[in-house]
């Protein structure tokens, strides 16, 4: 009791007996645990870094950035600014909101979204396919690589924009012209990627798969596509984007229909608020994909997240 | 653990007057010359040399990896042709599979040999328990560490039930402490299988402690020099190390391996433009004086 009475604010804990050294050790412990940061004592200094690590800092400056950007449109456009770039047309915040509430009540908008959703998966989908099917032939067989490769150099350049006119007529309705152009869009990035991938797979893991009786076929299915499935995915994350891009350009030239037509209509029609509405939509939707994808790449490659190095 | 080795004494490696050569930037380079060795059923033979002598290159071929252009190589009497589950390797560099869990890494030769699901599972826990792995069956490979990680790796290999082992350096990249646990883990483990080994290092005392017989390789290219028996008594602990028969074998090997790396040296520098040097002091010479 006497030694309590000595130290009162570093109390024994109760099970132990008091002995001379437990308000030495205690702190050297806390420092090995939690460091200096976890001793109880004075506050410790407000640090900017940890705040940000906190998760709260993060949010706090997150909705800071978007609050931001908010203001400035609300400001520019209740204004109507005008120094070269000219915000008198440009609709303010509160239209925008009121034309997300018009929306909901007609099946246009809804349509328009499930149209376009629906060519990009059709386009995607089959070049994510024929994409990957032919980037790990030409990345794993030299025939294929002298075979096909000049044939596509030729095309590569040609953005799948360019296509529209030609895709039109190449086929017999729009519908599928215009997935055909976001097909052409999402096939190349996955294409080159793939066979960046099948390239890139360690020798000595083809030689281990060999050596323990793996066929061509086992080679192909457990080794090569698992090997080169990052740079894949990574294809398929820049394929979905520019697929997007495809489609709402070729909506917006040649489209009946699509969330790039309902935008490019709603300038025709002078609804200027839905022209925000558009473009935030395709927004909306292209960060969408973009998680879907990467939520995809998380589920089949769990062994990534693992390897030293990975940021958490 | 039954492997066909115990039963049947068969994993006999025969290799005759092999060539091999290969095309590096247009030039042809010899990498092995008329090379004749035998590992014998149940026997733990280490090929031993200085770097770029082509000891990697020969057993590459003895996978089955590389062609020779001359000689006879075989297997209890059947030519190599190419890669087999028959011949078990162990790579230098990390070779499982990240992808999967160490089980599937384990399973996947008997996977390939076709055999059920939970035969499979129940084989790679087996041998993962005798390995002393078990506990990290469902661990990827990047959370082990070097020394687990060659072991899962001799594990694979093992399997499948081959006749023989063929090691490149397995243990080359791992820090000293690790890799002395690693060579008493796979003598005991020969000693339990009793199978063929062809071990290729450049660490003498490695070669002596887990050998039977050594064959010391010339610098490029490759011949052998010598074939070396060890007299050790099995089973090898690792204070045999200190015996002073340990050591004289390290000596005798230290100095023919010695002669041959500075012949490999010698032939760099003539290669490397020091030709005034070189023929003062050719690599006979330098053996001499040193």
């Amino acid at each position: 009791m006497a030694l309590m009475d000595r130290h009162p604010m570093t109390p024994p804990p109760a099970a132990a007996p008091p002995h001379p050294t437990v308000p030495i050790r205690q702190p050297r412990l806390e420092a090995i645990e939690g460091g200096a940061a976890a001793r109880p004592g004075p506050v410790a200094p407000f640090s900017l870094k940890r705040w940000l690590e906190s998760g709260i800092g993060g949010a706090v400056l997150g909705s800071l950035s978007i609050a931001a950007v908010l203001l400035a449109w609300y400001l520019a456009t209740r204004y109507k600014v005008e120094f070269y770039i000219r915000f008198g047309n440009i609709p303010t915040p509160a239209d925008v909101w009121r034309s997300i509430l018009d929306v909901t009540h007609s099946t246009k908008y809804a349509v328009n979204i499930g149209i376009s959703v629906r060519r990009v998966l059709i386009g995607f989908c089959g070049a994510a396919v024929v994409g990957t099917v032919l980037g790990v032939m030409v990345g794993r067989y030299r025939i294929f690589r002298s075979l096909a490769l000049p044939a596509m150099e030729l095309f590569r350049p040609i953005p799948a924009i360019a296509w529209v006119p030609m895709a039109i007529m190449l086929w017999p309705n729009n519908e599928v012209s215009i997935s055909f152009i976001t097909f052409l869009g999402a096939f190349f990035p996955i294409l080159l990627n793939t066979i960046h991938g099948v390239e890139s797979v360690d020798g000595v893991l083809l030689r281990a798969a060999h050596s323990l009786g793996a066929k061509e076929k086992d080679v192909i299915l457990y080794v090569v596509l698992p090997g080169a499935l990052p740079h894949i995915f990574t294809g398929l994350a820049v394929g979905m984007g520019v697929a997007w891009v495809s489609l709402i350009a070729a909506e917006m030239i040649s489209g009946q229909f699509g969330i790039g037509y309902f935008t490019w209509e709603a300038y025709s029609l002078i609804s200027y608020p839905d022209i925000a509405l558009g473009m935030i939509t395709i927004g909306v939707l292209g960060l969408v994909c973009s998680k879907a994808i990467d939520m995809c790449s998380k589920l089949a490659m769990p062994w990534l997240a693992l390897a030293a190095g990975a940021a958490k | 653990m039954s492997t066909p080795s115990l039963d049947s004494p068969s994993g006999h490696i025969e290799v005759r007057d092999l060539d091999i050569s290969f095309k590096a930037r247009g030039a042809t380079v010899q990498a092995v010359k008329s090379v004749s060795l035998d590992v014998r059923p149940g026997e733990f033979v280490s090929l031993i040399g200085p770097s770029g002598c082509g000891k990697s290159t020969l057993m590459n071929a003895v996978a089955g990896f590389t062609g020779a252009d001359g000689g006879v190589l075989t297997l209890d009497g059947r030519p190599i042709t190419g890669p087999g589950s028959d011949r078990g390797v162990v790579f230098q560099q990390y070779s499982l599979f990240p992808w999967m869990t160490v089980r599937k890494n384990v399973e996947f030769g008997l996977k390939m040999k076709k055999v059920p699901p939970s035969q499979r599972e129940s084989q790679a826990r087996t041998l993962l328990g005798l390995a002393g792995l078990l506990a990290f069956e469902n661990h990827f490979p990047a959370q082990l560490s070097g020394g687990m990680k060659q072991r899962v790796g001799i594990v694979r290999a093992l399997a499948t039930s081959p006749q023989v082992l063929l090691m490149d350096e397995p243990f080359g990249a791992l820090d000293s402490q690790t890799r002395s646990v690693m060579q008493e883990i796979l003598t005991n483990m020969w000693q339990r299988l009793r199978l063929s080994v062809l071990f290729i290092t450049h660490d003498i005392e490695e070669a002596i402690f887990l050998s039977d017989r050594i064959y010391v390789m010339t610098a490029r290219p490759g011949r052998i020099k010598a074939d070396i028996k060890v007299p050790l008594p099995r089973p090898r602990t690792p204070d045999m190390m200190d015996t002073p028969e340990f050591a004289s074998l390290v000596r005798s090997l230290k100095k023919l391996i010695r002669e041959e790396s500075l012949a490999a040296m010698g032939g760099e520098l003539r290669g490397g433009g020091y030709a005034g040097l070189s023929t003062e002091i050719g690599p006979e010479g330098v053996a001499h004086v040193l």
